[in-house]
């Protein structure tokens, strides 16, 4: 049988078996194991266990439950709502204050933390009554806390990053660098579509009948500085030769362990047993998918599958931007249905080759993949993203926050067309800081 | 079998707080490194390897718990738009499919890990570990999921839990709720 | 009709001499018309580079060219292929392969269902920030990335910390000063571009520490799989990508040192004296480990020291 017919075979049981409501993990592990079985005889099951192992022998991996617990310690705490105050009560003269404020805390929250939903809920359980109760309306204050939320896998760390680095062995710290300006270029964009709507709406924000105080605002930083102590603190040891990724992740979550305990009280057995609990499952679940994608990606390349189809785009001589297009509504499908790990894990060793044989900087594609995963968890049927702020304000219809979201995705594609045409934006940093690329 | 399930149960329970403290575990040992290193500048050979095999361990071990606790996602639109009868036995279909994979690769790493215990393999790192000892996880933890799986398989027979954890009358925005409430407000 | 897999690490269609080696081995067989085809999987693309061992050896890789290091975890006589001092030179590399000792060390190899094709040594040395690496005291107060476990050993006794960043981190961890000394192949430096971020390189020249035993290798079981007339062509094939190895070692070592000199970095080499030096450090902690982890450790150390 031709490496065609076998892919196409390969292609159509496994989006079967995705589809079918296995857990990811065992359903790519499944399909592995199977076609070797069937292509190259049971012998071949002789490496799958050492496969297994080495794909998860590796100390960067120790990142993921370490910026997990970063994300847990503080998402349990009520930091969320500190952090969006404390910047309220020195914007809220800015036309759309609190709007702002929401948004910039997603982007600093995004900081401590790797995943999406866990920034959504951290700011939207205090953010979104406030803007409601103040008059923001509804799609706006939904929409924004859906968006900021996905800020959360762009703004280092992030889980997004570390799994393509993995997958594709680019350096994470240059992808974390490469991240943050994307990350303030999308922020700003949010904040600028929030200001306008509210304009257009007629709803005037920026009049507020109450004034914050010198004392006031004043009184709003000790209790955000901490944060800003550790994400200063994690940059400075990524990147002022201290430690690298996996180490600066694993003291960034001592960190937050120790502050959401020695400021937020949260000493309990019961209560840090949850954040112990909650980080394990995440990473469990995560690490399990890469180990058994490990599997999936040894099945395509050993029966030359990977090759072929890297081949066959070669052999279409097709105009890299038009690849660039479809590659980005492959992702964007696929982001429909498919969890983002998965979809890093299984399709970035196969796009690599593709995009770099078209000459696009492998740094710059992690951050147009990461814009594409964000996109996933905030468009329906089952973007994450939606379903919290969903739960945080139920009487709001679903419908709008969807609708009160699509600007916002929208904001998403026109970052990826800006990064198309300026890709400095995402490699100048990279570069500047840490040298060329390799 | 209510002495198998209950006895299953608590044993994965326990193997979540094993994998919980192995990563809690990771995170003094990370620590340790970095001020050993930067503060006192000493060789610091065994935390790298070390971490390294508490997550590996953690994974392994801590993969039942999180199947019982329904925490290894998947995609459940097809079983989301399947009659009740026709979701019943998609679910046992799947399930036994994932068991048939976790049965195969308990005996793969099982023997695996029986090569490296009687060949006596050492890392190949400057620490030189014995291999058998982080290895021991990956047999250890599939079992484990293999009797995890066995339950669950038999609670749906038994209709003891709904299919995929759907029931009859939910459809996907039912199930994206919960997982919605599940994140915002910590696991069952 | 035959179809070979060969794997390495190392990257593919970009002039590493390692994949122009196995490319070459593939080039041969296509060209004798035997019917055997080879397929290169480059970069580590089929196999994580410490898999390609076990895989060989149970037949599940057909051809693998690899730093047999690697595998010194599983058949600890390895280590014997990188060992501080014991090759010297680029010149003697070639005198000991036709040494006694190597071939205790194919019949080691052999004796595991796995047989080398192409013999290849592979020079390397050291790169340092803040100051050259030439005596055992100048490694006091390092903080080093050592290559193996038998070099960590006596960078350690002379005085280094050793600390062990993945190998995709060292670029990073060298410029922000994680790490300010490392020691691996020449090719692997050049590759690394780690002379943008090192400020000396200790070369090889007559009196090298490092050298690192990285033969291409072929099953025992897909060998036997062959009929005589594609078995001497495959090692023929393999004997000549030894000779294309050899014919290119010192162009590609000279190479990674203009690198360095390119980018201002001092370039040094040992003296008689300072590789004297070493060897002491070696004998205390290498050389010791080894005689005591192997059987018949001490009696390939001598006889590799006895290679005039
Ligand atoms: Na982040
Ligand atoms: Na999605």
């Amino acid at each position: 049988m031709s490496p065609a017919a076998q892919g196409s075979i390969v292609l159509i049981i496994t989006l079967l078996m995705l589809v079918s409501g296995i857990p990811v993990a065992f359903g790519l592990g499944a399909i592995a194991l199977a076609f070797l079985v069937i292509y190259q005889g049971f012998d071949a099951l002789h490496v799958a266990a050492e496969t297994l192992w080495s794909g998860l022998d590796d100390f960067t991996l120790v990142a993921i439950p370490m910026f997990v617990m970063m994300g847990a310690a503080i998402g349990s705490s009520p930091a969320g709502k500190d952090l969006y105050e404390a910047l309220e009560r020195w914007l809220y003269r800015v036309p759309g204050g609190l709007v702002v404020s929401n948004l910039g805390a997603c982007a600093i929250f995004a900081a401590l933390t790797g995943s999406s939903p866990a920034c959504c809920a951290a700011i939207g359980k205090m953010g979104i009554p406030e803007m409601r109760k103040r008059g923001y309306p509804d799609d706006v204050a939904t929409g924004s806390i859906c968006a900021g939320g996905t800020l959360g896998i762009l703004i280092p760390p992030s889980l997004t990053f570390i799994l393509y680095g993995i997958a594709t062995e680019t350096s994470i710290g240059r992808l974390f660098i490469a991240g943050i300006m994307p990350g303030l270029l999308l922020t700003t964009m949010f904040m600028a579509w929030s200001i306008f709507k509210i304009w257009r709406s007629g709803f005037r924000a920026h009049a507020p009948d109450f004034r914050y105080s010198w004392k006031q605002k004043f009184e709003s930083i000790p209790k955000i500085a901490p944060f800003l102590f550790i994400i200063a603190g994690v940059m400075y040891a990524l990147y002022g030769g201290i430690a690298t990724p996996s180490e600066a992740a694993g003291v960034g979550a001592a960190l937050c362990l120790i502050l959401a305990i020695a400021i937020y009280r949260l000493w309990k057995p019961d209560q840090i047993w949850h954040i112990l609990r909650d980080t394990m499952r995440e990473s469990v679940m995560i690490l399990t998918i890469i180990a058994t994608a490990v599997l999936f990606g040894y099945m395509l390349t050993s029966l030359y599958l990977t090759q072929t189809l890297a081949q066959g785009i070669a052999d279409l001589h097709a105009n890299k931007w038009v690849l660039m297009l479809l590659i980005n509504l492959f992702l964007l499908v696929c982001g429909f249905f498919i969890p983002p790990a998965a979809i890093i894990l299984m399709t970035s060793p196969i796009l690599l080759p593709i995009i770099t044989a078209a000459g696009f900087d492998p740094v710059w594609f992690g951050v147009i993949l990461t814009i594409n995963m964000e996109i996933g968890l905030i468009h329906p049927p089952v973007g994450l993203n939606i379903y919290i702020v969903n739960a945080i304000a139920p009487d709001v219809p679903l419908a709008k926050v969807m609708w009160g979201t699509l600007p916002y995705v929208v904001c998403m594609m026109l970052a990826i067309v800006i990064l198309c045409i300026f890709p400095e934006i995402a490699t100048w940093l990279p570069n500047h800081l840490m040298g060329p690329g390799k | 079998m209510d002495g198998f399930i209950s006895a299953v149960t608590f044993v994965s329970r326990v193997a979540g707080v094993v994998g919980a403290f192995f990563i809690a575990a990771a995170v003094l040992i990370i620590c340790d490194m970095v001020i050993e290193r930067y503060i006192f500048n000493l060789t610091t050979i065994w935390q790298i390897d070390a971490v390294t095999y508490l997550t590996i361990a953690a994974t392994f071990i801590s993969s039942p718990y999180v199947l019982m606790t329904r925490g290894h996602v998947n995609v459940d639109i097809l079983p989301l738009h399947l009659k009740p009868r026709a979701r019943y036995v998609l679910a046992l279909v799947t399930s036994f499919i994932a068991l048939a994979f976790c049965v195969t690769l308990f005996v793969l790493c099982a023997a695996y890990w029986y090569e490296a215990y009687s060949e006596r393999w050492l890392s190949n790192t400057v620490w030189r570990a014995r291999l058998w000892i982080p290895l021991l996880s990956m047999p250890v933890g599939l079992f484990l999921l293999v009797l995890q799986y066995i339950v669950d398989i038999y609670c749906v027979m038994t209709g003891r839990t709904s299919p995929f954890g759907i029931s009859a009358r939910q459809d996907a925005e039912d199930v994206a709720r919960e997982q919605a409430r599940e994140a915002l407000g910590g696991a069952p | 009709q035959v179809t070979l897999r060969a794997s390495h690490q190392f990257p593919g269609g970009k002039g590493d001499v390692r994949d122009d080696m196995v490319q070459m081995l593939a080039k041969e067989m296509a060209a004798s018309n035997l019917g055997v085809t080879v397929q290169v999987y480059p970069g580590a693309s089929l196999f994580k580079p410490n898999d390609q061992w076990n895989a060989t050896a149970n037949g599940q890789l057909d051809i693998t060219l690899f730093p047999l290091d690697y595998a010194s975890g599983k058949v600890p006589v390895f280590s014997a292929t990188l060992m501080p001092g014991l090759i010297r030179s680029q010149e003697r590399a070639k005198r000991i392969n036709k040494s006694q000792f190597m071939k205790d060390v194919r019949a080691e190899i052999e004796k595991r269902g796995v047989i080398v094709l192409s013999d290849a040594w592979f020079a390397g040395g050291v790169a340092s920030k803040g100051g050259c690496i030439v005596k055992p005291d100048d490694m006091k107060g390092r903080k080093f990335r050592a290559a193996g476990p038998t070099f960590a050993g006596m960078w350690e006794a002379a005085g280094a910390s050793i600390v062990s960043p993945p190998s995709n981190e060292i670029y990073n961890a060298f410029q922000t000063g994680v790490v300010n000394g490392t020691d691996t192949s020449l090719s692997t430096f050049n590759s690394m571009r780690l002379y943008e971020v090192a400020d000396c390189l200790t070369a090889p020249g007559d009196n090298a520490l490092w050298f690192m035993y990285q033969p291409m290798l072929m099953s025992k079981k897909s060998f036997d799989k062959l009929n005589k007339q594609q078995q001497d062509a495959i090692l023929a094939a393999g004997k000549k990508a030894e000779a294309y190895f050899e014919s290119k070692a010192d162009a590609i070592n000279q190479e990674a040192i203009k690198a360095f000199e390119d980018h201002k970095a001092k370039v040094v080499s040992l003296s008689d004296a300072d590789y004297a030096a070493w060897l002491e450090v070696a004998k205390k902690t290498a050389y010791a480990e080894f005689a005591k982890a192997v059987p018949n450790g001490q009696k390939l150390i001598d006889e590799a020291l006895a290679v005039k």
